[in-house]
């Protein structure tokens, strides 16, 4: 026997962690990568022959709005999927069993899932804005917007997972909230074509802020309104990683 | 040489408190809103380099005993101490040192048989270096080399077992809980495994283990708590408590299932699976017993002294 009080350093925990986030999922990431990409890529090509390509505003829209639907279809549902499924099997209970950070693991989760993301979110940049004709000009704020888009949505997902019962019940609770988050704001659709109700709506809502996030670091229109909705997202995604490493199943459950 | 403290003891040349591993007084934990009681009053201490069995039938509250020990749920009333510290103080000293094995074998089933052991024990503080050793100590230990390259999801019931011990023992924990070890395995595993865990505790390690095998159990275990309906009906030497229910002898028919067999009408006598029939004689009775067993309906008759699996019958079924 050695002697036993030894801990893994944080910055090899976590790596750990991710590696094994990765390696459950080296067996589906291009199915993973797929339904990434179907419904967003789906839509798109729908939504492009409606908006007839004049208008330059709505197109951004609509390519920034895929982007989010990519973003919570593959990070906020795969998570919440992921959540729930670590719940069902144990895999929780067998790290909260180990000398684990609960605040790492749910880093890994949500950084693994964020390197699963990128070829999807890279496709529906290039493709969308081929097929909508939006002229890209990216900003170097994209290295700062993307990160926090994915922690928010993944953030959400985890928080689902966790929160549930089964993994239907997580499935259907990341619907919703993904139908909620694209519908209920200037998202997808700019603000001058929503009802004033809607745009009310959507102050509260984190997508809204990513959005624009996007827009404005894709197309280079990075003005005032970029700080404001990087703070939002900032406070959000530290919001959710803190609710998340709270509300998990861990050890010493009543 | 140095000597240890008079309260301390040397453990691979560490020297630690000498404190029960385990001390558990009054514990109860009631689980969920219909207040089901899981465990009742539970009392007992479990010494360092034990070998503890806990025997129960279904439900007794085993799991629900060794999961608070573990740290994953919290006691309702009582007190449970790991090595002096109340377990809700001591998730560092848990996490570090105890090993726990649950019954589920799905936790790490994504990953390759390799890559399970090695993350455990890289988890466990281990270099990288020392984790691939362990890899490979603990493959060819358990003999599962073959599978290093399966992913855990595609082996079988018994070989995902293998695993879960391997998984578990990854970088030497001085405690081990451990949850049916021997659910799924095939006779020469089995043995394996206990084995195996006696090699561990000659080697210094501490075993805990909920099993219904009172058979095999009884070839390795130190000491037994025997659980009924969430309490402790039966705890000590299997030696003492076999004394305790007087010396007796275990009568072991193997037949047609049905009815027990006439002469055994007035004794306790239980059918533990469909035709086989045991039941505990008093050393009075066995003369007139087996004076009266008609052999000719039965395929075997075995008499033998009592054995730890009397014992649980015998406290988990009167």
């Amino acid at each position: 026997m050695r002697p036993h009080n030894s801990v893994q350093h944080p910055a090899a925990q976590l790596a750990d962690l991710i590696l094994v986030q990765l390696s459950n999922w080296r067996w589906a990431w291009p199915q993973l990568v797929l339904t990434g990409l179907v419904a967003p890529l789906a839509s798109m090509l729908a939504l492009s022959t409606v908006s007839g390509g004049a208008n330059r505003s709505l197109n951004e829209h609509i390519l920034v709005g895929m982007l989010m639907f990519a973003l919570l279809f593959q990070n906020q549902n795969q998570v919440a999927g992921n959540f729930s499924f670590m719940k069902a099997n144990g895999t929780l209970e067998f790290f909260a069993a180990q000398p684990v950070s609960r605040v790492l693991l749910a880093i890994a989760t949500v950084g693994a899932f964020f390197l699963l993301s990128l070829p999807a979110l890279l496709v529906i940049v290039v493709v969308g804005a081929l097929v909508l004709g939006v002229g890209l000009s990216l900003s170097p704020w994209l290295l700062v917007v993307v990160p926090l888009c994915v922690v928010s949505a993944a953030g959400i997902g985890a928080l689902i997972g966790s929160l549930t019962n089964t993994m239907e019940e997580s499935g259907a609770a990341s619907l919703v909230v993904t139908f909620l988050m694209t519908g209920c704001g200037p998202v997808l659709i700019p603000a001058d074509r929503l009802p004033a109700a809607i745009n009310a709506i959507g102050v509260l809502n984190p997508a809204t802020y990513a959005a624009s996030a996007l827009r404005a670091s894709l197309t280079g229109t990075v003005g005032s309104r970029l700080p404001v909705d990087l703070a939002v997202l900032a406070l959000f995604a530290a919001g959710v990683l803190l609710l998340l490493v709270k509300r998990m199943p861990w050890r010493m459950r009543r | 040489m140095v000597a240890e403290p008079a309260d301390s003891v040397s453990v691979s040349g560490v020297s630690v408190p000498d404190v029960p591993v385990f001390d558990v007084a009054g514990l109860t934990k009631v689980h969920g809103r219909e207040r089901r009681v899981a465990n009742d009053d539970l009392t007992l201490s479990i010494a360092r380099g034990e070998i503890f069995g806990i025997l129960g039938d279904n439900g007794a509250g085993k799991t629900t005993l060794v999961r608070q020990m573990a740290g994953l749920i919290a006691p309702t009333s009582g007190e449970l101490r790991f090595m002096g510290t109340p377990v809700e103080e001591a998730e560092r000293e848990l996490t570090t040192q105890v090993g726990y094995m649950p019954q589920s074998a799905f936790a790490l089933n994504n990953l390759t048989v390799s890559e399970a052991i090695f993350f455990t024990a890289r988890f466990r503080g281990l270099s990288r270096r020392a984790a691939r050793g362990e890899v490979a100590r603990l493959l060819s230990q358990w003999a599962i080399e073959p599978l290093a390259n399966r992913v855990a999801k595609q082996l079988s019931g018994g070989q995902r077992r293998l695993l879960q011990l391997a998984v578990t023992m990854a970088g030497s924990p001085p405690v081990l809980i451990l949850d049916e070890p021997t659910n799924d395995l095939d006779p020469v595993n089995r043995k394996r495994v206990w084995h195996l865990l006696t090699a561990a505790n000659q080697d210094g390690a501490t075993i805990i283990f909920v099993t219904h095998d009172a058979v095999e159990a009884e070839k390795v275990v130190h000491r037994v708590a025997i659980m009924r309906q969430g309490r402790i009906v039966a705890l000590g030497r299997p030696l003492d408590l076999k004394q305790e229910i007087g010396h007796r002898f275990r009568l072991e028919l193997i037949g047609t299932p049905g009815d027990p067999p006439a002469p055994l009408a007035r004794v306790h006598c239980t059918e533990v699976e469909p035709g086989r029939w045991l039941a505990i004689l008093d050393k009075a009775d066995v003369g007139e017993i087996m004076t009266n067993l008609d052999m000719q309906k039965f395929d075997d008759v075995r008499l033998s002294s009592s054995t730890l699996e009397d014992l649980y019958l015998h406290y988990a079924t009167t």
